[in-house]
């Protein structure tokens, strides 16, 4: 059942994040990540985030490091993004 | 996203600071509680500072008691607070409620009216007090009521008495009511070609010169006329046809004379400007003065000049209070003595520049003629031109 539904989402052409729960990450710029599809924060320091999500854990380093605009599913982290890194889920 | 937190600007929003151990899990909690959060800002300590709507802050004290974190309110931000600011001061907002209600009412009169004349150059001058008292009657005064004032009825009622009118528009804009008029050019009296007419004399003077192409020309070269007189008779008289009447054609050029006579005392007394001014002002409100400075001016003689500027807000929004400014300049008055010869060359010269004035074809002049006669303390003189005219206009028998 779920694969048939799969496949007519991929025949459609509709993105992955909008029928599962698969995260997409943007960044725009060095200062701007979005995160769609997050599950929960795990940590969160002025100099480290990190977030859950379905596939696996988004560990970001930077300073200053905000969270804008919550809501139930997409997360903005704003600041001086150094680097970031994934660890998936066995 | 951005029109949920302006919406929370409009319904109000908190920025509180939350303190303790678990703050991840308290962030956690906010999501799955669909509690809208942003501007999440981790502090030095073991702290966070976020922004939340006022209607969950309920919610959001009985989360942080769940994770045992403090909340502590930083800031109150958007229009209920705003306004709840604003409620103590009682005597602020009733005055601010009674401006806007009395410029609203006020608005919906006419405290201007403006008259303007489109073809200005042409034509005699309209008397604008005149119209203005007419347009009064009509029902167009300061102080009425917008939605009673009808128009069309006004213009109708305007033109009916006015004959040197011929287009009327009133056009209301904010309070001010622009009225246009076009004057009318004064049509000659025209008489058709098939009907019987005779030509009449308009001025006075001595015939040159009489040529009649259809009619009876009754007058003479060298004869005296005067207003009224009928030069050309519309009829003609023939042996076998008898009298038979006929619309009157013909050129008559006669001598015509301009006169002006002016009286110069020999002691005339002359007003000029010291220099010395005063400004008095007042206000005044639809027909109700207020006077700022005593009405009496310390000048013994002087010469008054007022100016009246009414309150605007926009350029077309007049308000009922105006600012009257009346300017008092000082007079001195210099006694002079001529002798009979000043004088007379004084009135000669006045007389001669109006005469000037007044006769457009300076060709035609054919004689100037000068009397002065002397008297007691004054002397009278007497200007005469004689200009060679076309005279005549047509008038139905």
């Amino acid at each position: 059942m779920k694969d048939r539904r799969n496949k007519i989402n991929k025949i459609l052409e509709i993105p992955q994040e909008v029928y599962s729960n698969t995260p997409k990450i943007i960044i725009t710029g060095f200062d701007e990540m979005i995160v769609e599809n997050f599950k929960g924060i795990l940590e969160y320091e002025e100099y480290f985030v990190r977030i859950n999500t379905y596939l696996g854990i988004i560990n970001i380093n930077g300073f200053d490091l905000k969270l804008e605009n919550m809501s139930d599913d997409d997360i903005k982290v704003i600041g001086k993004i150094e680097s970031f890194d994934i660890e998936r889920l066995e | 996203m951005f029109i949920r937190i302006l919406l929370g600007y409009v319904i109000g929003y908190l920025r509180i600071e939350v303190t303790g151990y678990y703050i991840e899990r308290f962030i956690n909690l906010c999501n799955s509680n669909h509690i809208l959060t942003w501007n999440v800002k981790k502090g030095k300590e073991a702290n966070l500072f976020l922004n939340i709507e006022v209607k969950k802050l309920r919610e959001v004290i009985k989360i942080a008691k769940k994770v045992k974190c403090k909340v502590k309110i930083k800031r109150k931000k958007g229009l209920p607070f705003i306004i709840n600011k604003y409620k103590k001061r009682k005597f602020f907002a009733i005055s601010l409620l009674v401006i806007i209600i009395g410029i609203v009412i006020s608005s919906s009169f006419i405290w201007n009216i403006e008259i303007e004349v489109e073809n200005e150059e042409k034509g005699p001058e309209i008397d604008i007090n005149q119209l203005s008292k007419e347009m009064e009657e009509a029902g167009l005064k300061t102080g009425q009521l917008k939605s009673k004032i009808e128009v069309k009825d006004i213009i109708n009622k305007v033109r009916l008495k006015r004959e040197d009118i011929a287009w009327m528009g009133i056009e209301m804009k904010g309070t001010n009511a622009i009225v246009r008029i076009v004057k009318a050019t004064e049509k000659p009296n025209i008489i058709a070609d098939d009907e019987y007419s005779n030509i009449v004399s308009d001025k006075e003077g001595v015939i040159t010169k009489i040529n009649a192409q259809k009619g009876t020309a009754q007058v003479k070269i060298g004869d005296t006329i005067t207003n009224g007189t009928i030069l050309i008779g519309g009829w003609m008289e023939g042996k076998y046809t008898g009298v038979r009447y006929v619309h009157a054609e013909g050129d008559i050029e006669a001598k015509v004379w301009h006169t002006k006579s002016e009286v110069i005392n020999y002691k005339t007394t002359e007003r000029k400007e010291t220099g010395n001014e005063e400004k008095k002002y007042s206000i005044k409100f639809n027909n109700f003065e207020i006077n700022f400075n005593k009405g009496v001016s310390k000048f013994k003689i002087y010469d008054t000049m007022e100016l009246e500027k009414k309150f605007q807000i926009f350029s077309n929004f007049y308000l009922p209070i105006s600012i009257k400014e009346k300017i008092n300049k000082e007079m001195k008055e210099i006694e002079k003595n001529y002798t009979v010869e000043e004088a007379k060359n004084i009135g000669i010269e006045k007389l001669q520049k109006e005469l000037d004035d007044e006769i457009e074809d300076k060709e035609n002049i054919v004689n100037k003629n000068i009397n002065a006669y002397e008297k007691e303390n004054c002397v009278e003189i007497f200007v005469t031109y004689e200009v060679l005219e076309k005279i005549g206009t047509n008038e139905k028998i």
